[in-house]
């Protein structure tokens, strides 16, 4: 009874990584090459993340004789279930690359088809994260990076004047602290920084000259994070701990005037627009600002201003059938166009193209702010990688996640921590 | 059927006289010493209930509160101003409907299917000496003892090799045939005297005739909390959905709501939380009217070994 | 329960004693009672067999090569065990795991045990306090983790609160300290589940026989006699139930962990469950973490076996 029955799991299970191997051949009907074709592009909330729609709609409108199914994932769990959908061989045709740092695996894996001659208009942001070994696997449509939102009706409350650009981290720490003191009793805090690891190592990665996390030396944590904590404990803004206690989120606290300044991506321009106008935020002039700098080389607008940020983009299923494969191809190309980033920035998105006509267009959404230092925040900045290309960036991270809670949660000091992050990706990751 | 059943007269009379046995906490109410030690004691239960209720009273306020009002410091328990509109875009702007119809099909087939076969393998296990049973009981609970997303993959991709992925029946499948089932009724059958199968027996009655006519009726309580257990985790099973219903008319109760509130960056918590209220009332009923099926089983006559 | 008798069909016992027709008719009567079993065991273990135990072997084969889901699964026999001995996060996870587990498994066993037999009683209103026990169980987890993180809130939560007042100068940091992170989880995690596991031993309790206590109280003795010479003892088979499912679900505790602290702050409240998940399905190592599930499992099934052995022993 035994026997047969391991040999019977021993045959369903030979039986599944056969299948597994070959990673089964889609779903779908060959079509004769040049008639009508259906593309399925996966995306996550669509209801309420309109950008896929758009891209949709337009390029439908362009080429009539596809058509774009768009596949909804949930938006948190979206490479696990990219994953499963992808090993059992139901995958999406054009895969959205939703985090960089998943690239590494799809393209070891050979999920992805190689797309380097896909053209892309000039000046497009965000290539290099898909390069891996000379050779492009996917075309960036969107690339967000990080600003400091702040709020000018609390700033002219506390009497302070609105930050122009010229600052250096030092600087808003101290600008933060002032205007903390002034609005004390309304109450309201300086500024709001966010939980996540990247509101301080996106920005100390990125800053600091030759920083690389890939290298396992994080050195160059120690600065930021020591300002950080300075940061919290002049009252500054709310501490860690609390945030987290209290689940606070940017969006309540910055929308709800509880802080006066925001680092935060490029993203929530239009979120806050929306929720403006919906009443779910508070009705204040805003504006955005470059975000402060390592040292004074790169302040003002004279300068390039660096900060952080990862492109979204599109990459194309290996599995996809060749007559589909020029299709996809041409959908790439259009989301990467001045056509699709001119759409996409009218619903306050920032393109992967940002050229001086695409800016307007973003500017010229009802509610945005409209003065100039705005303007050149969001045109005008060096955005290097939050997560490198490369099969190691999914571990290195989480380990420099852990760090990022022991030590803003007060439960490490940030030397011992850092010396453990090392060791544990020596330990971990291997360098090699 | 035998004479070894004890009558249900004697039966309701052994009964009211353990009945009558007051609870091995409380004395029989008499002195005022006592009587004050029983007011203290329900006072400490009526406050530790309202621990146990704490959040969920919590989660009620805050489904009527607007999104950005949830989280603050402090904490807030009431909103400012009530917005039961929250309600009412659950029930007119998503599709609750189905979302209930769908994880009410899928608790209810899967809490039957579940109950049936586990019991009926479960008496296998218990009652029937064969080879290699022990060692299939083992295997059965090693299955309980791996995590399930160690083998999801694996299993996915199998499922969609039979084509259910996507369907409705992958969570049935998926749920219906656990190890659980069968190991909970397992050991209550083990409790159930064999003179009674014995007796049985004697009388002619085949194995799946015992099983149908003196196990069930006498394992009342443990199929109830069986039962139960099984509906409750089906309903609020979240992670099986999101892996195998993708189609917008197949999502469960928890799948729906959490796509409704939420997108990448930002969760609409009030939103979320009027769902889950309303989510919740479904199993509060049930286990409101079926816990007594707990506790009340049929005596069985005095002849443990 | 355990007979060293064969039952036949005339449903006498019959010694155990070999005589060339006793044998045929024992191995006939070993067959048909293997057929019988089988017959009830089959539609169970149909499903169960597909869907369960041929992934599940799967994955030990995975556990032995380096699978990252998409490419070829190229065996690599015991590399990966190695591996897991000399790291570093494994170790702390496992740690973490017998930790969590040492501390929630007593304290849930016997808070569940009184709550059953406290709420065991026709008394107006129970049905009430047992709806308030079970309730943890049927809130939303997201709820659950939102509630008692303002609860434990270190500064401005009622339970650092109510400790200062008593006289506590420096309250623990509960969910935002590395020391106290992991007694906090399973302070929430027991009450959680005891209203699940209270269901299980109310069961239970309707299985011991009230003339036993009806018998044990004319005998003179008290609530405490009768509760370990009669509840106890008539309670086994739901106590060893109970203990199993108890630990393994302890060892495998992943969604609780995930909502509340996401393993953190650091690693202090990492469990295997959350290492197996962020090897696999955020570093694709998927091989790897076949071998920390197939660890999990040995982990678990050593002390279920010795479970079972103990059971069976004192059954005897």
């Amino acid at each position: 009874m035994k026997r047969k029955f391991v040999a019977a799991a021993g045959v369903a299970m030979v039986a599944t990584l056969a299948l597994a191997a070959c990673s089964a051949s889609p779903a779908t009907e060959s079509a004769e090459a040049g008639g009508p074709v259906t593309l399925s592009v996966s995306g996550w909330s669509i209801a309420t993340t309109p950008e896929f729609q758009l891209l949709a709609d337009g390029f439908e409108e362009k080429y009539p004789d596809v058509t774009v199914e768009l596949k909804e994932y949930d938006p948190v769990n979206y490479n696990t279930l990219l994953t499963a959908d992808l090993a059992a061989g139901s995958g999406p045709d054009i895969i959205t690359q939703k985090e960089v740092k998943f690239v590494s695996t799809f393209q070891e894996g050979g999920q992805l088809v190689d797309v380097s001659d896909v053209e892309l208009p000039e000046g497009i942001g965000g290539t290099e994260a898909y390069e891996i070994d000379g050779a492009s696997y996917a075309v960036p449509y969107r690339q967000d990076s990080w600003v400091v939102y702040y709020n000018k009706a609390l700033f002219d409350e506390a009497g302070v004047e609105y930050p122009d650009g010229t600052w250096t981290w030092d600087d808003y720490a101290d600008l933060e602290s002032e205007l903390s003191t002034a609005l004390a009793a309304k109450p309201a805090f300086g500024g709001y920084q966010h939980s996540w690891q990247s509101t301080v190592q996106g920005f100390a990665n990125a800053q600091t000259p030759k920083a690389d996390i890939l290298s396992g030396d994080f050195g160059h944590l120690e600065a930021y994070y020591k300002r950080v904590l300075g940061m919290q404990d002049d009252g500054g803004q709310v501490d860690f701990n609390t945030r987290n206690a209290n689940q606070l989120t940017y969006q309540g606290e910055f929308g709800k005037q509880k802080a006066a300044m925001l680092p935060m991506g490029s993203w929530y321009v239009a979120t806050l627009i929306a929720q403006q106008a919906s009443g779910e935020a508070d009705d204040f002039d805003w504006g955005v600002a470059p975000a402060p700098q390592y040292d004074a080389k790169t302040t003002g607008i004279d300068n390039v201003p660096v900060t952080f940020g990862d492109p979204t983009g599109l990459g194309i299923n290996a599995a996809i059938g060749d007559d589909k494969l020029q299709a996809a191809k041409d959908f790439l190309a259009y989301a990467a166009s001045e056509e699709a980033a001119q759409a996409l920035a009218a619903i306050g998105i920032t393109p992967a193209l940002l050229n001086d006509d695409v800016v307007e267009t973003y500017f010229s959404v009802e509610g945005s702010p409209s003065d100039e230092l705005s303007k050149f925040a969001i045109s005008t900045h060096e955005t290097l990688p939050e997560n490198p290309t490369s099969t190691k960036t999914a571990a290195i991270q989480g380990i420099l996640g852990d760090l990022h809670t022991a030590v803003m949660s007060g439960s490490e000091p940030i030397d011992s921590a850092i010396k453990g992050a090392e060791d544990r990706v020596k330990n971990e990751v291997g360098l090699d | 059927m035998t004479g070894l059943m004890v009558p249900i007269e004697d039966r309701r009379g052994l009964r009211k006289l353990a009945d009558s046995e007051p609870t091995p906490r409380g004395p029989r109410s008499g002195s005022p010493l006592k009587r004050v030690g029983r007011f203290a004691g329900y006072t400490v239960l009526i406050v530790a209930a309202l621990a146990l209720f704490a959040p969920f009273i919590w989660m009620v306020m805050s489904s009527l509160k607007t999104a950005n009002e949830v989280f603050s410091v402090p904490v807030t328990w009431f909103p400012e101003i009530f917005v039961w509109n929250n309600y009412v875009q659950i029930w007119t702007n998503s599709d609750m409907l189905t979302w209930i119809r769908n994880t009410m099909f899928l608790s209810i087939v899967v809490t039957f299917l579940q109950v049936l076969t586990g019991s009926f393998a479960a008496y296998g296990f218990a009652r029937i000496r064969f080879p290699g049973r022990d060692a299939l009981f083992l295997v059965y609970i090693g299955t309980i003892a791996v995590p399930w997303q160690s083998y999801m993959i694996p299993q996915f991709i199998l499922m969609s090799e039979l084509k259910v992925s996507n369907t409705l029946w992958s969570i049935v499948l998926l749920q219906a045939f656990g190890a659980f089932g069968v190991f909970l009724m397992k050991q209550f059958y083990e409790t159930i005297p064999e003179e009674l199968s014995e007796a049985a027996r004697l009388d002619g009655l085949s194995e799946y005739g015992i099983w149908r006519r003196i196990m069930l009726p006498l394992s009342v309580p443990a199929l109830a909390s069986l039962g139960l257990l099984t509906f409750v985790n089906t309903w609020n099973d979240y992670l099986g959905p999101l892996i195998y219903l993708r189609d917008p008319n197949l999502w469960t109760v928890q799948l729906g709501l959490k796509s409704f509130v939420s997108n990448l960056f930002d969760t609409n918590y009030a939103l979320l939380f009027a769902g889950l209220t309303i989510s919740v009332i479904p199993i509060a009923i049930i286990f409101l009217v079926g816990q007594k099926y707990f506790v009340e089983g049929l005596a069985t006559s005095g002849m443990k070994g | 329960m355990a007979t060293t008798t064969a039952t036949d069909i005339a449903g006498t016992d019959v010694a155990v004693g070999p005589s060339p027709s006793l044998r045929r008719r024992r191995s006939r009567l070993a067959r048909r009672n293997a057929l019988i079993g089988w017959s009830f065991i089959l539609p169970n273990f149909l499903g169960f067999a597909l869907l369960t135990l041929v992934p599940i072997v799967v994955l030990f084969y995975m556990s032995m090569t380096n699978w990252n889901v998409f490419g070829t699964a190229n065996w690599v026999g015991l590399a990966n065990f190695q591996r897991l001995v000399g790291d570093g996060s494994f170790r702390i996870a496992l740690f973490n795991t017998l930790y969590y587990s040492v501390l929630h498994i007593p304290l849930t066993f016997v808070v569940a045990l009184g709550l059953a037999l406290l709420l065991n009683s026709k008394l107006r209103g129970v049905a009430f306090f047992r709806t308030a026990a079970f309730f943890p169980y049927i809130t939303s987890i997201v709820a659950i983790a939102i509630v008692w993180n303002l609860l434990f809130s270190p500064d401005y939560g009622p339970i650092n609160e109510i400790l200062r007042a008593f006289g506590f100068a420096n309250p623990p940091g509960w969910l935002t300290s590395s020391d106290w992170a992991m007694p906090a989880v399973v302070i929430v995690s027991t009450w959680r589940d005891m209203g699940y596991y209270m269901i299980l031993f109310l069961a239970g309790l309707q299985t011991v026989p009230r003339e036993l206590h009806e018998a044990a109280r004319m005998d003179g003795a008290n609530a405490i006699q009768r509760f370990f010479n009669v509840t106890m003892p008539s309670l086994r088979p739901t106590t060893f139930f109970v203990t199993v499912m108890l630990t393994i679900n302890s060892f495998k505790i992943f969604d609780l962990i995930l909502v509340m602290t996401e393993g953190g702050p650091g690693q202090s409240t990492l469990v295997l469950s959350q290492f197996i998940y962020t090897k696999g399905f955020e570093e694709s190592q998927f091989g790897y973490a076949s071998a920390a599930s197939v660890a999990l499992f040995f982990l678990c099934i050593t002390v279920t076996v010795a479970q079972f052995l103990a059971n069976k022993r004192r059954s005897a």
